[in-house]
């Protein structure tokens, strides 16, 4: 199958869910792989514009190994910043951070990767098997809400926005990092070669698995660009709708706040 | 017609994004807030209303990596985000001008405190914003009938500045942070923009109409004086509420009125020397290009 293939819709999800069964295990490495450890740096940045607070209520959709989670929860924690700032340990208790995934594999990385850092116990991570299109939280629950490197992969990208929009709380921000759509000349023809030509092969040779990451590199392409996406941000209610190109354009951080 | 000549060159990039109430009616292209100019001046997506009730026919517009905004909802985010600013000032002198201060500050307007990760450079906003609400009290205090008749220049500049900066006294404790964060690279231009600003308000309403070189003169050396003062106010525990640095401030305005003469008389012992200098410069020009002009004729026309 290809990502290209007009896929009907019951099935898109079935086939995703396949995708990332299969590739659960090995999806922190081809990360690296493929992004020549820059996906770290992209995280890094979205959790930066989110400017975490202590006590906040996050939901993280489709965040299964807790890469983003983990940010978050380290920015909040930090010694650095309780020493620097005044906050009270009562707010950090206060703080939860939820991820939110469909596949169940992937969440068991993610608690795995909790256990190794000796946050299995720790209330401040709860993990939830969860649809993007249907979540099981409250109307304006939530202080902030991402998606990273997920918001491609669901069938309805607008029933997810409105979700989106619908737990968070008034002020609440949401952030969505993704890949997205390369116009500069030169740097395209690049970027199309090396999405074609090469990541299917690592993704053979590292996770043996080549359809799966040909299905990545096409479901890209299909992702509406840029403008289109914020444009269906704001349609679904939100307000100063942003995005910012990383890497010329590879990856974008679109931003946005219910108002 | 426009209150100052500083509007005129500065009033396109109005800082954090307020409309200042002004009494005249003014022409529309003066004080608006940045985001609006961009909207207006591209305008098929400054039109498009990203309000979900109404629906964008067109579907296709590649504009290269541009912000997605539209008027009406920006605005009240510019709301939102002035009164979340107006409450967390009131946090400033516990928690300094910091995030902190802008959480407890959203927490008090009922809007969840992830907003303040959309303020842009954070701290910055919220002394920008103070800035601009004392520029606002400053015009408005002296609309609403301040006695300055009797007072010549120099006083009056003073008044003025002593107004100004008796707004600051609440914030005292927190000010040298507040400087510190104007200094940053990053927010220097913007404070730089609202000092100008504060600057030639305080001048146009002394009464100062000038637009030659002058200007440029007055408003740096008034911004000295400004400066200057603001940071003896920092260490000044005199009794009776600064009376230490309305001493200084009068002290240096004066030194200023007495600059500008010098620099007047400087100016004329230049354009003298000048034009004695000019003088020999042009004869001798005159005398080349004679000769150069009676060579030139010999020769083929190119």
């Amino acid at each position: 199958f290809s990502g290209f293939q007009q896929v009907k819709e019951e099935e898109k999800s079935k086939l995703v869910g396949n995708v990332f069964t299969n590739v659960a295990s090995s999806y922190d490495i081809m990360n690296d792989v493929m992004s020549a450890g820059l996906h770290r740096l992209w995280k890094e940045r979205l959790v930066g514009k989110l400017s975490p607070f202590a006590g906040m209520k996050h939901l993280d959709v489709a965040g299964g190994t807790g890469d983003v989670a983990f940010r978050i929860f380290d920015a909040v924690n930090s010694v650095k910043r309780r020493a620097l700032r005044k906050v009270d340990e009562a707010s950090i208790e206060e703080t939860q951070i939820y991820v939110c995934d469909i596949n169940p594999n992937m969440l068991n990385v993610g608690k795995q990767r909790a256990a190794e850092r000796g946050l299995s116990d720790n209330r401040s991570l709860v993990w939830v098997e969860g649809d993007a299109e249907a979540l099981s939280f409250d109307d304006d629950s939530m202080d902030g809400y991402t998606i990273a490197f997920g918001i491609r992969n669901v069938t309805h990208i607008e029933k997810a926005l409105a979700e989106a929009y619908r737990v968070l709380k008034r002020g609440g921000r949401f952030l969505c990092l993704e890949l997205s759509h390369v116009d500069i000349p030169v740097f395209k023809e690049l970027y199309d070669l090396y999405s074609f030509q090469v990541i299917p092969n690592l993704g053979e040779l590292i996770a043996g698995d080549r359809d799966s990451y040909q299905y990545l590199v096409e479901s890209v392409r299909r992702f509406p660009p840029q403008e289109r996406f914020a444009k269906m941000i704001g349609d679904a209610g939100f307000e100063k709708v942003e995005y910012e190109n990383l890497v010329g354009g590879v990856v974008a951080i679109h931003s946005a706040i219910k108002l | 017609m426009y209150r100052t000549a500083a509007r005129r060159l500065l009033g396109a990039g109005f800082t954090t994004s307020r409309l200042l109430r002004l009494p005249k009616p003014r022409p529309t292209t003066t004080i608006i807030p940045y985001s609006y100019c961009t909207s207006s001046m591209e305008s098929p997506i400054g039109n498009q209303s990203v309000n979900p009730n109404q629906s964008d026919p067109t579907a296709a517009r590649e504009e290269g990596h541009r912000r997605d905004e539209s008027r009406k909802p920006r605005a009240e985010f510019q709301e939102e985000q002035a009164r979340v600013l107006a409450a967390s000032l009131r946090h400033v002198p516990r928690l300094g001008w910091t995030e902190e201060a802008m959480i407890a500050g959203s927490r008090e307007v009922g809007v969840s405190p992830s907003i303040v990760g959309s303020f842009s450079r954070k701290e910055a906003a919220l002394v920008e914003y103070f800035m601009d609400e004392c520029l606002q009290l400053l015009i408005d205090r002296v609309d609403s009938g301040l006695d300055l008749q009797n007072l010549i220049p120099s006083e009056r500049v003073s008044k003025l500045v002593r107004i100004r900066l008796e707004m600051q006294i609440p914030y005292m404790s927190k000010w040298p942070q507040a400087l510190s964060i104007q200094a940053h690279p990053v927010n220097v231009p913007t404070s730089f923009k609202q000092r100008a600003m504060l600057v030639d308000e305080i001048w146009h309403t002394v009464g100062d109409g000038a637009s030659d070189l002058d200007w440029y003169v007055k408003r740096t050396v008034l911004g000295g004086v400004y400066s200057a003062t603001e940071i003896y106010m920092l260490t000044d525990d005199s009794p009776a509420e600064y009376r230490d640095t309305w001493a200084f401030l009068d002290d240096r305005v004066k030194d200023a009125f007495d600059l500008k003469k010098s620099i007047q008389e400087a100016k004329y012992f230049a354009q003298d020397i000048g034009a004695g200098v000019g003088k020999s410069f042009q004869g001798l020009m005159n005398g080349v290009m004679q000769t150069m002009s009676t060579r030139g004729g010999r020769s083929s026309a190119f």
